[in-house]
């Protein structure tokens, strides 16, 4: 694997650079991690970043465009558009099961969803060539300016950290502080045992269950954030990989199928990833006290026509 | 944890860097692309409801203009048929009263000339009497010459009338 990788980076080289007359060996490792390919006051700007800079552009350069020429009588971009705006509300409403929900979160979960397929699909572009050539103690190591902004866990960390925090954020102005606290520190659930221990004394076994999945729920949340993150990133490093393992096999012809089965994967990973992220609203948004009493309702009234039934 | 972060290159700078871009990412989009958007398909969709709506009202307010006129239509013709029994049953009148009166009027005038003819009659049958006796008269002057007196005369033509 090594071999290979070390053989495309020098082909690389003879491409992109200036031939060099020592041939030195230029080593091109998929790294876990984005390369620094510069680095500004400290700061270092890395390949993915890079990558998402060009995809903030491009979004931008796309948003622009359809905003100049947005008519009430609508072009093939803003009908485009308009078409995937329909499909996603319709998509998202299956998800959040209300218009209301969908209609705020909906902007947050586009975001992301355009952010990350545009991040994904630059990742699989055939620029790989473009790059520096570093020289460090282990010797001369080629850096591409292009690796998916995906292919970076700080990238997918900061999304996921996003639609957690934001879920819960959003969960709060929904329904309250008091109840989207009580989700993780069942504090009403410790209160019951000392109001509702004489009339149902199995409070005092339940409370202690209930604080107890209140607390799960908390490491939920972070195994939320290391779910979402983790699984795209896995993917997409996983799919830059593939692809370069295929180069180096036979580079002509071989990438070509792999190519459109990452540009599906990554139409895929960022669908899951905002489909999650509706999903993670939804479910912050949702009042688990009033779903029970609905529940107990709903039992009691069922009761109630059981009794008359039989009567 | 460390060895997580080590073996990842996590660093909060590119955290930081990459969620600023995707905050323009969400605010170019919110309000360049998605807001507008929104706004125009709801415009659109309201426009389309209100055509449809306005429609639905114009072909509800076709249906009942249609029905007032299939009304009005047929009140005029039930007043049209109600006012020409009325001018033929006026007319009927009026011919009968025309008849009448044209009957009245011949029958008056018949009545008139015959009376007149009556008149005429007897101013004829008098004058023609008158005459005679003067004829008569005449003719015997000359037959009887001054033979014949007045009284004579007087009862001749007396006689000749009685005669006549």
């Amino acid at each position: 694997m090594n071999e290979n990788n070390q053989t495309t980076a020098t082909n690389i080289q003879t491409t992109s650079l200036p031939v060099t007359e020592t041939h030195e060996e230029i080593k091109h490792e998929s790294t876990l991690y984005a390369e620094p390919v510069a680095h500004v006051h400290g700061f270092p700007i890395t390949n993915s970043l890079i990558t998402s800079w060009i995809a903030v552009l491009v979004i931008v350069i796309l948003s622009v465009a359809l905003r100049t020429r947005m008519k009430k009588i609508p072009s093939k971009l803003q009908h485009f558009f308009e078409m995937f705006m329909e499909g996603a509300l319709n998509l998202a409403d299956q998800v959040t099961g209300s218009r209301k929900i969908t209609t705020k979160v909906f902007p947050v979960a586009v975001s992301i969803f355009f952010f990350v397929l545009i991040n994904n699909w630059l990742g699989i572009l055939p620029l790989g060539g473009f790059g520096v050539i570093e020289r460090g103690a282990d010797g001369a190591s080629f850096i591409p300016f292009i690796r998916s902004g995906t292919a970076d866990i700080n990238t997918t960390l900061m999304l996921a950290l996003v639609a957690v925090i934001g879920s819960n954020i959003f969960g709060i102005i929904i329904i309250g502080l008091w109840k989207a606290l009580n989700k993780y520190v069942n504090l009403k659930a410790l209160g019951s045992m000392v109001t509702k221990v004489r009339k149902e004394p199995t409070v005092l076994i339940m409370a202690p269950v209930m604080f107890f999945v209140g607390a799960l729920e908390l490491v939920g949340e972070i195994a939320k954030v290391a779910s979402l993150s983790f699984r795209l990133f896995g993917n997409v490093f996983a799919g830059e990989v593939l692809l370069a393992s295929m180069s180096a096999l036979f580079a002509y012809g071989l990438p070509i199928p792999f190519l459109f089965l990452e540009v599906l994967v990554g139409f895929i990973q960022a669908l899951i990833f905002s489909m999650l992220v509706l999903v993670y609203f939804s479910i912050a948004a949702e009042d688990h006290d009033a779903h029970d009493e609905g529940h107990g309702h709903e039992e009691k009234k069922h009761e109630t026509v059981g009794s008359h039934a039989s009567a | 944890m460390d060895s997580l972060i080590t073996t990842f290159h996590i660093d909060w700078k590119i955290i930081i860097a990459q969620l600023v871009n995707f905050a323009i990412v969400f605010a170019v989009l919110y309000f360049f692309a998605l807001k507008p958007l929104k706004k125009l398909m709801d415009e659109r969709s309201e426009t389309i409801k209100g055509g449809l709506d306005n429609a639905e009202k114009q072909k509800e307010l076709l249906v009942a203009q249609e029905k007032e006129y299939a009304d009005a239509l047929a009140t005029a013709r039930a007043e049209a048929a109600v006012m020409l029994k009325e001018a033929k049953k006026d007319t009927e009148a009026y011919r009968a009263e025309m008849m009448e009166k044209a009957l009245a009027d011949v029958a008056n005038t018949v009545a008139n000339g015959k009376k007149q003819i009556e008149a005429d009659k007897a101013k004829m049958i008098e004058d023609a009497k008158k005459e005679i006796v003067a004829i008569v008269m005449q003719a015997t002057e000359k037959v009887l010459g001054e033979v014949a007196t007045g009284k004579v005369e007087t009862k001749l033509v007396e006689e000749s009338i009685k005669n006549i």
